[in-house]
């Protein structure tokens, strides 16, 4: 396969819980622009788009048709992808493989969600209406827990079931979960592209309601408004068009497993807390990557993460550190900005939420972390060389991974 | 140079009518299982190829990929496998008492079984702990036939 590099990203002008100023293709309109901006390139450079959102969440359906104008895809080759939280990534990988495969040289992946124009919790609850309405036929109560009913508070009800195994298994306290919160937060704080952005103590997360024991409200994540669009280059696209200064994609993967919440009717047969799919993808991205010792080779880690616990379940999940170990980074400080193994500088999901690009803004923040391109006050101080970037979602089971370098891997 | 929202636009209201659906299921795991429970016992169906036992059970093994229809009885005790504790129902409204909801891999099954577990105070829950089901006096056939689960001394 080709050498494959993310030269240029587009961010929406911000990442907020409502944007009453423009509609959808306006906002998607913003991101395609910048990225176009910030590469020099006009829209007859691209040669393809790859496109992702979630399915249902703003209550539409085949945005990808309908917005092809306010992409720039006219004339092109596009492809929608919907894949739960992973669909960022999933979107991006596309166009990692259009690239990679030999069959264009530029490639433009853009995803975006607009939260506060639909319902994220119907969005949600359409994954098992159908199942959870049969269940509820044979006497399931959803509010008073019987009849195998459960689900307290949604997706947070659900999360608190694999946050508690992970909490059991690791070592880690509902403290820790505290702390990981207050420091991605504080994080957030220096991003412009994030939403929440407030400087976070422990006992301000403290203080928040608790939704679904050990989840508090200060653990979840907000629902947001925001695109982002990512522009790849085969290599000889980025020695024609570039200073060099571009992020090598130099591993992928992606895995599922079966759904491991909600699953009414034929019972749930894995712990949500297991995720083995995290560690399929991972060891597949770092072997092409060639990176024998995650922990040591890589500089930095972008996890999806919902909800605060995750980011530490990430990092033992994808092998950054041993099981168990990564409340005990978290408490050396390993996992600040300034510290071994950053995690999250840009503050993650669980400060911004603009699904669809949950995922795509993980491995954008790791390029921009690896060019020096950082707006805001989270530039990662030592060189990033190599770079984690991860994404998760479906029900609960899938996964993708990308590792990003300074240098392509030679072949 | 901070960005700043230019004015509104216009927003309409629209609405998905899912009642308009028409959703087929299969549902032959959780028949199985509810006529048990009329009897207080629980049935799941078993893999003869991996010998998982699920509970509802489906009709295919989603391990193996084979059919599968081997009809077993499993405990209505068992091991709470993880839980949280609900301070508000699905809707986010407050509940009065908190409600320790556990996913518990009953005895002879390999898959979980959701239940409240009444009883305890919700400090003293934990992952690994046993418990069993208190049934209805009078059992319907309903999924609600397991009124909670308790926390067994053994």
């Amino acid at each position: 396969m080709r050498n494959v590099a993310i030269i240029g990203v587009g961010y929406t002008p911000v990442f907020v819980s409502k944007r009453k100023d423009v509609n959808i293709v306006e906002m998607i309109s913003e991101s395609v622009g910048a990225a176009l901006n910030n590469t020099g390139l006009t829209p007859d450079d691209i040669q393809a788009v790859t496109y992702g959102n979630m399915q249902t969440f703003e209550g539409v359906n085949l945005p990808h048709l309908w917005t092809s104008d306010h992409m720039r895809a006219l004339n092109k080759p596009t492809i929608r992808i919907s894949t739960g939280g992973t669909t960022g990534m999933s979107t991006l990988q596309a166009a990692y493989y259009y690239v990679a495969s030999g069959m264009y040289d530029l490639v433009m992946a853009v995803t975006w969600e607009k939260q506060s124009e639909g319902d994220s919790q119907v969005g949600l609850s359409g994954i098992v209406v159908p199942e959870a309405m049969t269940m509820v036929q044979h006497g399931m109560d959803l509010f008073s827990g019987k009849g195998m009913g459960f689900g307290g508070g949604g997706s947070t009800g659900a999360a608190s079931y694999q946050a508690m195994s992970y909490l059991h298994h690791s070592g880690a306290s509902p403290e820790h979960i505290d702390k990981m919160a207050a420091l991605e937060r504080s994080n957030a704080a220096l991003n412009p592209y994030a939403h929440l952005r407030k400087k976070t103590t422990v006992e301000d997360v403290q203080a928040t309601p608790m939704v679904a024991f050990p989840l508090r409200f200060g653990h979840t994540c907000p629902t947001s408004d925001g695109a982002t669009t990512a522009i790849v280059a085969s290599e000889e696209m980025v020695n024609k068009l570039t200073d060099g200064n571009v992020a090598w994609i130099v591993g992928l993967g992606s895995a599922t497993s079966d759904p491991c919440t909600a699953n009414f009717l034929e019972g749930q047969i894995t712990d949500p807390a297991e995720q083995m799919p995290a560690k399929i993808a991972s060891e597949k991205a770092y072997k092409m990557a060639g990176i024998e010792d995650p922990g040591r080779e890589l500089d930095m880690c972008e996890m999806y993460n919902g909800f605060a616990h995750q980011s530490l379940m990430w990092l033992e999940k994808l092998g950054v550190c041993k099981e168990g170990e990564a409340h005990k980074m978290l408490d050396a400080g390993a996992l600040n900005i300034e510290g071994e193994m950053p995690t999250n500088a840009s503050g993650g999901v669980f400060s911004t939420n603009a699904i669809g690009a949950s995922a795509m803004n993980r491995p954008t923040e790791c390029a921009l972390q690896i060019m020096r391109k950082i707006e805001g006050g989270h530039q990662i101080p030592k060189k990033i060389k190599k770079a984690l970037s991860h994404g998760w979602g479906g029900m609960f089971q899938y996964v993708t991974v990308m590792v990003l370098a300074d240098e392509p891997v030679s072949s | 140079m901070a960005f700043e929202m230019g004015p509104e636009t216009r927003q309409v209201q629209g609405m998905w009518d899912i009642s308009t659906y028409r959703y087929r299921m299969e549902g032959g795991g959780v028949r199985l299982l509810t006529e048990a429970m009329k009897e207080k016992r629980i049935k799941g169906v078993r893999c003869n190829e991996c010998g998982m036992v699920y509970v509802p059970g489906p009709t295919y093994c989603r391990k193996c990929f084979v059919d599968i229809d081997e009809v077993v009885e499993v405990e209505d005790r068992g091991t709470v496998m993880s839980y949280c504790v609900e301070l508000a129902d699905v809707r986010g409204n407050p509940r009065e008492t908190p409600l320790i909801s556990a996913m518990i891999e009953l005895d002879g099954a390999d898959s979980w079984f959701v239940g409240a577990v009444v009883g305890i105070e919700p400090e003293e829950a934990s992952v690994g702990m046993r418990v069993k089901a208190v049934w209805a006096e009078n059992p319907v056939g309903s999924l609600s036939d397991i009124e909670y689960f308790e926390v067994l001394e053994e």
